[in-house]
């Protein structure tokens, strides 16, 4: 499947006769406040992740994950899934990774909200001494 | 699964729009057989009463039925998207508050298609009815608020039963009118639904402000937000319904003296069903994307707005794989996609973030566009022409659609054949090009359809291709959205095609009465202005397009 920008030009060509479209993305749940944000530098070893969202969670069907990121991005085999904290407020997820090397590293966060709505995101951010 | 995950994010919001309407359909149904056909039935004469009681079961069949598909179908996906991402087990997925709210739903739906089936009193089905209401409130955004739960639980609630009062009830009141029975009779059910229509609208318009109120909160958040758009958009269809509702509230009070008002009342309850299904398609994507409210940052300026609609000369070159990077626009855009990256990003499964766009992509889409819109102009111009009877070639005016399709079957899809490296069959295994390629066929089906209906008359089935293709299209505009962490590019783009489906929902609406009515009828002679208008506004649109 080609990228966004690919398909950007083809669904909106799909505007003309008004038949069929191929929509984008939909999600109610979206990142009000990450730890770390995204694009921020944290030093080597474990790192404390603490996402808050706009909508509440159902924690027993969400999951937090880390992986290095790999130019091109893509995959999910080098996912590490990262144990969420018993005590998570109702609007957030938290908890700790592994300890992670310097590099480029992304929190793949995936939730589902308590409408039933699926969403799932990235935040970059790097580790360095 | 990734064929799966490809097409969740369109699915799912296709089948909420089906479980929307079908939720509605039942409550309706159940209003309708509690409020107005027991009631009424007793002041009948047994024959029309028994039909009447009949009419509202068979609606609650009608709705149960299709409620319980839609929402197992609804629910099934969002489970099957769980385990198909997370790796979980069936039961875990079934734990899920969705699934939960969607079983009670279901058993709700069932235990009305026994009550309906066993000719039951109406005050059973009336209290399933509500519980129903109270099941699906449950999986409804606003439990998962976090703050002003209650309120805009309440809120859902009084606007979802005022849609079911009024457009859920409209498939009952629609048999109702076609039945054999006398224009007196006819106006008696008319009149009694009027006054659940008019119950309705409040508790739409009641559920409107609790929504503005918690889910807006600002007028700025109207236009600069996907969430606020779409609500306006909504709007404005709204406000087509209540103009149908009022005509129909006009025909039952004031000039139903004969029987004639009669089958106008069925043409105008035919376009509120096309419209509201077009809402309830808006409705369900207005579900799926973020509340204004919750998007303070990075909303599109009024500033930005009238920028963008501001006409420049349309594109009448295709940019080629050489013509990559307009300098200064694409410095603009970098300058953009650098400012974008640092924010945390938000996608459904199967979908992708936004990378940045860059000229090429820009230049080639609004050509498409340009281009597009030259066609449907040439369409529109030509209809009109056809409909001042004077012009006789002008009736061939579908073929123009050929050069559409065959725009879109060259240029839909660049990487791929003719266009691209990729062979036509080869290129077929991508679901998107295989969509493409399906929608140029589609539009030669309704080209050729609509221009046999051109030459041998207007009152064949095939007739109904054009109103129902348009209807469909403007459902599917509106029932996508974008902008999850309010891209603005996306939202722009987006704020030029709600428009677009708006005008195609009218046009569809427009055609359906002027097929209906016949040539003769007054609102014929109106309707047949009205769509190829519809369509030349639709070009001014396209060819005006900008995505820069």
């Amino acid at each position: 499947m080609s990228d966004f920008v690919r398909a950007m030009p083809r669904r909106c060509l799909l505007a003309a006769p008004m038949i069929l479209l191929a929509p984008a993305a939909q999600a109610h749940a979206i990142i009000r406040h990450a730890e770390p944000a995204a694009g921020a530098r944290v030093s080597p070893g474990p790192v404390r992740l603490r996402l808050v969202f706009n909508s509440r969670l159902d924690h027993g069907r969400s999951a937090l994950f880390v992986a290095p990121v790999r130019l091109g991005g893509g995959g999910t085999a080098d996912e590490v899934r990262v144990e969420l904290a018993a005590d998570c407020p109702a609007a957030e997820l938290m908890g700790t990774t592994d300890a992670l090397a310097p590099g480029n590293w992304r929190i793949r966060w995936q939730v589902l909200a308590l409408d039933g709505h699926i969403t799932r995101g990235d935040i970059p951010f790097t580790v360095a001494a | 699964m990734e064929l799966f995950l490809d097409l969740y994010g369109f699915l799912s919001v296709v089948l909420h729009a089906a479980e929307l309407m079908a939720r509605s359909v039942l409550l309706g149904s159940i209003a309708f057989l509690a409020f107005l056909a027991a009631p009424l039935a007793g002041r009948l004469p047994a024959g029309e009463g028994a039909m009447l009681l009949a009419t509202a079961r068979r609606a609650i069949l009608w709705g149960g039925w299709l409620t319980l598909g839609a929402v197992l179908c609804s629910s099934g996906l969002g489970a099957l998207a769980l385990i198909g991402t997370l790796g979980l087990g069936a039961w875990q997925a079934a734990g899920a508050g969705f699934v939960l709210s969607a079983l009670g739903v279901m058993a709700c739906a069932a235990a009305a298609l026994v009550l309906a089936r066993g000719g039951a009193r109406p005050w059973p089905p009336l209290v399933i009815g509500l519980l129903l209401l109270v099941a699906a409130v449950a999986g409804s955004h606003a439990m998962a608020r976090t703050e002003d739960r209650l309120p805009m639980l309440a809120a859902t609630f009084i606007h979802q039963a005022g849609a079911a009062l009024w457009l859920g009830g409209l498939p009952a009141f629609l048999i109702a009118l076609r039945l054999p029975w006398p224009p007196a009779t006819a106006q008696a059910v008319g009149a009694r639904y009027s006054g659940l229509a008019v119950a309705g609208v409040a508790g739409i318009v009641a559920g409107v402000v609790g929504y503005y109120l918690g889910y807006v909160g600002s007028p700025e958040a109207i236009y600069g937000t996907a969430y606020g758009a779409m609500s306006a958009t909504k709007s404005v269809l709204f406000a087509v319904l209540l103009l149908l509702g009022l005509a129909n509230f006009l025909l039952l009070h004031r000039f139903a003296g004969d029987g004639a008002f009669l089958p106008r009342l069925r043409r105008f309850v035919e376009c509120e069903l096309i419209v509201g299904i077009c809402v309830f398609g808006i409705a369900a994507s207005l579900t799926s994307v973020p509340p204004g409210a919750d998007l303070p940052d990075d909303r599109v300026s009024w500033a930005e707005i009238q920028e963008r609609a501001v006409p420049r000369m349309p594109r009448f070159t295709s940019p080629s794989h050489a013509d990559l990077g307009i300098p200064a626009l694409q410095a603009q855009l970098d300058a953009q996609a650098r400012e974008n990256a640092e924010r945390p990003q938000a996608f459904i499964p199967g979908e992708g973030f936004l990378p940045p766009r860059n000229a090429f992509d820009i230049a080639w889409s609004e050509y498409n566009h340009h281009m597009s819109g030259f066609v449907v102009l040439a369409v529109g111009l030509a209809a009109l022409a056809d409909a001042t009877r004077r012009v006789a070639l002008a009736r061939h005016w579908p073929l123009l659609f050929m050069g559409l399709a065959a725009f879109l079957f060259a240029r839909s899809d660049p990487e791929a054949w003719p266009m691209g490296d990729i062979g036509f069959f080869d290129s077929l295994r991508d679901p998107e090009v295989l969509q493409h390629k399906l929608l140029s066929l589609l539009v030669v089906v309704f080209a050729i359809s609509e221009w046999l209906v051109r030459l041998r008359g207007k009152r064949s089935a095939a007739a109904y291709v054009f109103p129902i293709a348009m209807a469909l299209g403007g459902f599917l505009l509106l029932a996508h959205t974008h902008a999850i962490a309010n891209v603005k590019e996306a939202l722009l783009v987006e704020l030029s095609h709600l428009p677009l489906g708006a005008a195609a929902v009218v046009a569809s609406c427009a055609r359906w009465l002027e097929l209906r009515a016949g040539p003769g009828a007054a609102e014929a002679r109106i309707a047949r202005w009205v769509w190829p208008l519809c369509l030349v506004f639709i070009s001014a649109l396209l060819i005006f397009y900008r995505e820069a």
